[in-house]
């Protein structure tokens, strides 16, 4: 494997009073796909933008392929920023011909690759249509495409996915996975850890400005305790029954018909395991079901409900889009 | 440079395919040629007016008629002067449309203004060489002789009433030289008699002459047309920065920009694109303007004569390598601070509200400009040309009064140093605002601890 696309060590960011981003160190390994996750507010626009320089840290360094963010090494990433803009006068051909110049590519390159992409997504017979007239949708689509159009070694992608309709989001899983193909490291930040789950090798999560995790996937899951849901009927006490068994039963909020009791599963043992102890003491089972582990219960044991609730309140470019 | 190319080309092809620049580059040869046309069309459009003279015999009306007559020959030989004909072609259309009379006087049709009251209202009218018109003024020599009435409807074309003036005072002057037992052309004759005053200054070669020619004043109206040039130039750059810079805030597309060039590189393509932009309206008037001047000069001799002394002050080094010196650092002085504010707004509105002040500062060397205009010497444009913000426009001002060259040079200095100054706190203010999203409100904070900025959090 090669050099670390990017490299945070210690960096802290304070706006006055206030630190946005505290003391985070992580690293993007070569060839991944890396999700920054968190709550908005956490902190994750403000580390990605001291990864590329635009921000400078008050303590820490940040390295970008081995060095500090310069114009040298921002060439090979691309960049989509949570804030969207494009200028609203150029077509989107010129748009994304002019970003790819401006990483580098020569002007008869950029343009064939700008239509070359167009055509990709769909957006062919729109090349000479300025972006003013294009729907939200297909210039958030310009825009992404903007950022790729150079062939980035690192795509670093804020809030991909906020503002785009499910068809859109999917489009855009598939180019990210098509980068990925190709090459690419990818870091993208999101407060949704539904992409994360489907897309990411690694995650890092944030929360109030401070790292709260840092692993691949497995590891995530592997932080929760796992269990099973299991419904009696009324009055069954399914602690006491399955005590000698090596289990332990806690009443849980009523799903459906009978008492609800979550079982957490010791090392070792299975959710099928938990079930045949329960029909050997002859509980009057109603109801089953395994826990699946979702990142998002693992946000909420790592930082407590009350925190993890700020992932359900959207970004404004969800707002803007529902409406 | 590539990239400040690549900046520059986009905003510079923005601007100009826009609508707006190609009105505004129409628009100014477009008003030029209204308003010499709107000119041409009421001169020769205008009506021609009767008017009567109601008095005892015609001493009045030949009078009046005498002073029309020598109006049209001043008009003549002003035309002659201009378009350099000779005596012999003096009757055709040209010269009668610039001679052509617009005051015609009809025989009296009542001797009392009651009578003659529905002649002036147009409820009656009166034949005269134009087919029958209503009366446009009618003067009336009071009993006594000593007051002529003028009676008209119309009291805003006043053409006539200034030739009965005039006439009147030359008739009051001929009575009281014939009643002092003098003939009329006794005064002609002391007129004609008077010492002349002739015009020279001072100069160190014998060889030039001494005698005071246009060549004389025309670089302090060189150097008056340099000033305001510029400050027109800087007064047109503050919508092209401001809305350029708040297009791109609103936009949110600084960080996608600051991930792929230079801060400098981003302003400096910008400043280029915008001076692109005015040069190439101010280029394409000068054009017109050189164009409109060689045909001119084409058709008249005397013109070319006219215009020469302009070109050669417009050309000597003295002036031009100031000028381009204060034009190119005024412009980068200006044209950063109003790209710094536009970062700073989000809308038109709040940029409206940094446009007043920024006025009243660029009005300041405007009025000097006009001071100049009449007194080019004045100790006010030396003083004031010493202010760094002023210097641009008002060191081109001093040129033609020679200021020593130690006082060129270290106005130039501290021009230069301050421009360097904005430059730098601009691209501060500039970052502050496209970076951290900091607002006009943070600017009083910005200016007070320029060195220790606190941005808004992003």
């Amino acid at each position: 494997m090669g050099e670390a696309p990017l490299v945070m060590s210690g960096a802290t960011k304070r706006f006055g009073g206030f630190t946005a981003v505290s003391n985070l160190s992580f690293q993007v390994p070569e060839g991944q796909i890396i999700g920054f996750l968190g709550p908005n507010g956490a902190g994750k626009s403000t580390s990605l933008r001291m990864a590329l320089g635009v921000m400078q840290p008050d303590e820490g360094s940040v390295s970008l392929f081995g060095a500090a963010p310069d114009i040298k090494n921002l060439r090979r990433i691309g960049f989509l920023p949570e804030e969207r803009g494009l200028y609203k006068k150029m077509t989107a051909r010129d748009t994304i011909t002019y970003f790819a110049r401006l990483k580098g590519m020569s002007a008869a390159d950029a343009r064939a690759r700008a239509s070359e992409l167009l055509d990709m997504t769909g957006l062919g017979a729109f090349r000479a249509s300025r972006i003013s007239k294009l729907s939200k949708g297909m210039a958030q689509k310009v825009q992404i495409l903007s950022t790729l159009a150079h062939r980035p070694d690192f795509l670093i992608l804020d809030e991909p996915f906020s503002g785009l309709d499910p068809m859109n989001q999917q489009t855009l899983e598939d180019l990210i996975r098509a980068e990925h193909k190709r090459g690419a490291t990818i870091l993208f930040s999101t407060h949704v850890m539904e992409h994360a789950e489907r897309l990411c090798d690694g995650i890092v999560m944030l929360a109030r400005g401070r790292k709260v995790f840092d692993g691949t996937l497995d590891a995530a899951y592997a932080t929760l305790g796992r269990g099973a849901r299991m419904a009696v009927e009324h009055g069954f006490d399914l602690a006491a029954a399955l005590r000698p068994k090596g289990f332990e039963a806690q009443r849980a909020a009523d799903k459906g018909p009978g008492d609800s009791w979550r079982v957490a599963l010791p090392r070792g043992l299975g959710a099928q395991d938990v079930l045949r102890a329960a029909l050997e003491t002859g509980a009057p089972i109603v109801g089953f079901q395994p826990e699946e582990a979702r990142l998002r219960d693992v946000f909420v044991s790592l930082v407590g409900e009350a925190e993890a609730a700020a992932l359900d309140v959207p970004v404004a470019a969800d707002v803007v889009e529902a409406a | 440079m590539r990239n400040i190319y690549l900046i520059f080309r986009r905003d510079f092809l923005g601007y100009v395919k826009a609508w707006g620049f190609w009105l505004s580059l129409a628009a100014v040869p477009l008003f030029i040629i209204i308003g010499a046309g709107f000119g041409y069309f009421a001169a020769s459009s205008s009506p021609v007016r009767y008017y009567t003279v109601v008095e005892p015999g015609n001493v009045i009306s030949e009078a009046i008629d005498a002073e029309f007559r020598r109006s049209e020959a001043r008009a003549l030989e002003e035309f002659k002067s201009l378009s350099g004909r000779s005596e012999g072609v003096q009757t055709d259309a040209a010269s009668a449309a610039a001679t052509a009379r617009k005051f015609v006087a009809v025989p009296a049709p009542a001797a009392t203004i009651d009578e003659l009251t529905p002649y002036l209202a147009g409820e009656k009218k009166v034949a005269g060489p134009g087919g029958e018109k209503p009366l446009f003024a009618a003067l009336i020599l009071s009993p006594d002789g000593r007051t002529l009435e003028y009676w008209s409807s119309d009291v805003n074309v006043s053409g006539l009433r200034f030739s009965a003036e005039t006439a009147m005072r030359d008739l009051s002057r001929r009575d009281a030289l014939v009643a002092a037992g003098l003939s009329s052309d006794f005064l002609k004759t002391a007129d004609e008699a008077a010492v002349t005053v002739a015009e020279f200054r001072p100069r160190e070669t014998a060889e030039q002459g001494a005698e005071v020619t246009t060549a004389d004043r025309a670089p302090a109206i060189v150097a008056v047309a340099l000033a305001y040039f510029l400050w027109l130039m800087v007064f047109s750059i503050i919508q092209y920065l401001l809305m350029g810079t708040i297009e791109e805030r609103s936009n949110k597309i600084f960080d996608t920009l600051l991930t792929s060039v230079k801060l400098p590189e981003l302003l400096s393509g910008k400043l280029l694109a915008v001076f692109a932009v005015t040069s190439t309206m101010m280029l394409s008037w000068g054009l017109f303007a050189g164009v409109g001047a060689a045909f001119g000069a084409s058709q008249s001799p005397a013109l070319m004569e006219m215009i020469q002394p302009f070109i050669a002050a417009a050309t000597d080094p003295a002036l031009i390598i100031p000028a381009l010196i204060s034009f190119m650092l005024g412009y980068v002085l200006y044209g950063a601070i109003f790209m710094a504010l536009g970062s700073l707004c989000d809308t038109i509105q709040e940029a409206q509200t940094l446009l007043s002040p920024m006025m009243i500062l660029l009005m300041l060397p405007m009025f000097a400009i006009f001071i100049a205009f009449n007194d080019p010497g004045s100790p006010v444009i030396d003083y004031a040309s010493w202010v760094p913000l002023f210097t641009p426009f008002l060191l081109i001002l001093r040129m033609p009064s020679d200021p020593p060259l130690w006082e060129i040079l270290a106005q130039m200095a501290l021009m230069a140093v301050t421009t360097a100054l904005i430059v730098w706190g601009a691209t501060k203010v500039y970052r502050a605002g496209a970076v951290h999203g900091a607002g006009i409100g943070d600017l009083m904070g910005m200016i007070k601890g320029a060195a220790g900025m606190k941005p808004k959090a992003g």
